[in-house]
């Protein structure tokens, strides 16, 4: 994920690291009849927290005793701490997290399954391992107005072909040469736009172009928690442009036992890109607690709390 | 030596003089962002200053207002503005033409004050009435003071007009934003150097506007007016 923290993330996350400073003590779980201690980090970003509090949450509910160390930093922070044994698990992303153990390759694809399959071939060697990846995802993704999308009736990005000469694309500046960008939506899908607006990536200039009208299609993230309020629908990248940046666990063998396993692929399982966006909105936008909102979701989903 | 090379190859480049994103556009939007907000600040900052300088009065508190004026980061300007006015040209001109008042305020205020009193006296002597004294003898002999503010201005504001492309405006601040977004470096530097020269042309070509305006009488010495304006520039 190319995070670019914007000012309402970067408060979330502190605001998240000041709550984890006041609930890190108190956040074990009971420990009647544990079947063992694990340790979960998340990034510093809200939907780090909202991903590590989902799974960790259900981890303690299976009886497992768990350590959440939220706010860690980024994928430069967590990844060696998760190497060396100072955590044992965290809610990765399968393309970004293959591409940061493979040195930047290049094997990410839009195939969650494949680019998992090879984030595992990279894993190995490590004595760690990533599970099924959810369906849920956060990854580029280009987005319309209600709008917009009733008027040429649009679900997926090849929708766009036969109208994208009337629209117009807005996206960061970089969008003109980075190919999972214009390059590749003209090649790809086939998309000539009546002209290119550069912006930024997924931040306020991009928000400020959809409300007035100047862009009709613009680059935003799958679960932005704020999509649903600001009136965008994502189009589905039905030719698999973009990597897949699927949600995935990555823990150490040294935890992964069967049980374990299945309580984590039963959340990633259930979890759609959709309730991320719910749960994102809740923590972002109305500043509710991280653990707070996933206990709802996991009550939901009859994770029996 | 590679770098320059490849700044002379982005401009050798003819895709890069047409288009949307071609030099053309881009200097139009350009000269069209500064000109507006040159021109709204003169509007602004012109009566003002001369009226002032005129009467002499409230002279310091025109020069310290216009002081705290300077003060004023366009940057921070342009950013409350684009939260208020969201995309569009607005914001841009709104703090370039904050950026433009100060110097035409101070330099038209000065201007009018520097007039010897005796020429007024005189002026007086031979019947002008108020206005005519001020628009047939004051204004003139401030001429080049005041375009030298109005020069001033218009400098700053090409050279600021580059802060229009982070609210995702046109010009050539297009180019640097573009380019380092890209690690298209000879697109930056070529950036920089096409606002470099057009505010070199816009200084050279207002200074030739004030010879056109200066009064035969006073443009004695070739050069004594801009020497002066120069002195004068920062009061």
């Amino acid at each position: 994920m190319n995070r670019k923290p914007y000012s309402g993330r970067v408060l979330a996350a502190l605001a998240a690291i000041m709550f984890a400073a006041v609930a890190c003590g108190s956040s074990s779980a009971p420990a009647a009849s544990s079947k063992g201690n694990i340790t979960i980090a998340g990034f510093a970003f809200s939907e780090g927290s909202v991903l590590a509090e989902l799974y960790g949450q259900a981890l303690q509910h299976a009886g497992y005793n768990v350590t959440f160390k939220l706010n860690l930093g980024s994928r430069e922070v967590v990844a060696p701490a998760i190497k060396s044994g100072q955590i044992d698990l965290y809610i990765g992303y399968a393309a970004t997290d293959l591409e940061y153990y493979n040195k930047g390759a290049g094997e990410a694809t839009g195939d969650a399954t494949a680019t998992t399959a090879k984030l595992n071939s990279h894993l190995q060697s490590i004595n760690l391992v990533a599970l099924t990846p959810s369906a849920a995802v956060d990854q580029n993704a280009f987005a319309v107005t209600k709008a917009t999308q009733q008027k040429y009736s649009l679900a997926k990005l090849s929708d766009l072909q036969p109208v994208a000469g009337q629209l117009v694309l807005g996206a960061g500046p970089e969008c003109p040469t980075r190919p999972y960008c214009l390059p590749g939506l003209m090649s790809l899908y086939g998309l000539h736009f009546k002209s290119f607006k550069a912006l930024d990536t997924d931040g306020s200039l991009t928000r400020a172009a959809f409300k007035s009208g100047q862009i009709d299609v613009g680059l935003v993230f799958s679960s932005d928690g704020d999509l649903n309020s600001l009136g965008l629908v994502v189009l589905q990248d039905d030719k698999q442009l973009e990597a897949a940046d699927n949600v995935v666990p990555i823990l150490r063998q040294a935890v992964a036992s069967d049980d374990a396993k299945k309580v984590l692929n039963e959340i990633s399982a259930k979890l759609t890109t959709a309730d991320l966006v719910q749960m994102n909105a809740q923590v972002q936008l109305l500043h509710q607690d991280a653990d707070a909102v996933t206990n709802v979701w996991l009550q939901q989903h009859n994770f029996g709390m | 030596m590679a770098a320059i090379e490849s700044v002379i190859n982005w401009f050798a480049d003819p895709s890069h003089w047409s288009g949307p994103d071609g030099i053309p556009t881009r200097l139009l939007e350009h000269i069209q962002i500064s000109a507006e907000s040159v021109a709204i600040g003169a509007l602004i900052a012109l009566p003002i200053g001369i009226v002032l300088g005129h009467y002499g009065r409230l002279g310091n508190l025109a020069i310290n207002l216009s002081n705290v004026g300077r003060a004023l980061p366009s940057f921070g300007i342009l950013a409350i503005a684009f939260q208020v006015f969201g995309l569009g040209d607005l914001p841009i001109i709104l703090s370039l033409t904050a950026l433009a008042i100060p110097p035409m305020v101070t330099n038209s205020y000065v201007g009018l004050r520097e007039v010897d009193p005796d020429i007024k006296d005189a002026a007086r002597g031979m019947g002008y009435r108020a206005l005519a004294q001020l628009f047939r003898v004051e204004l003139p002999l401030a001429v080049p003071l005041v375009m030298a503010g109005v020069r001033t201005s218009a400098v700053q504001v090409v050279a600021t007009a580059t802060l229009a492309a982070l609210i995702a405006g046109g010009g050539f601040g297009r180019y640097i934003i573009d380019g380092l977004a890209q690690f298209d470096y000879s697109k930056l530097a070529a950036g920089a150097v096409l606002v470099a020269l057009l505010a070199l042309a816009t200084e050279v070509s207002l200074a030739g506007l004030e010879r056109l305006l200066t009064p035969r009488g006073i443009r004695l010495v070739k050069g004594a007016a801009a020497s002066r304006a120069t002195t004068f520039k920062t009061a």
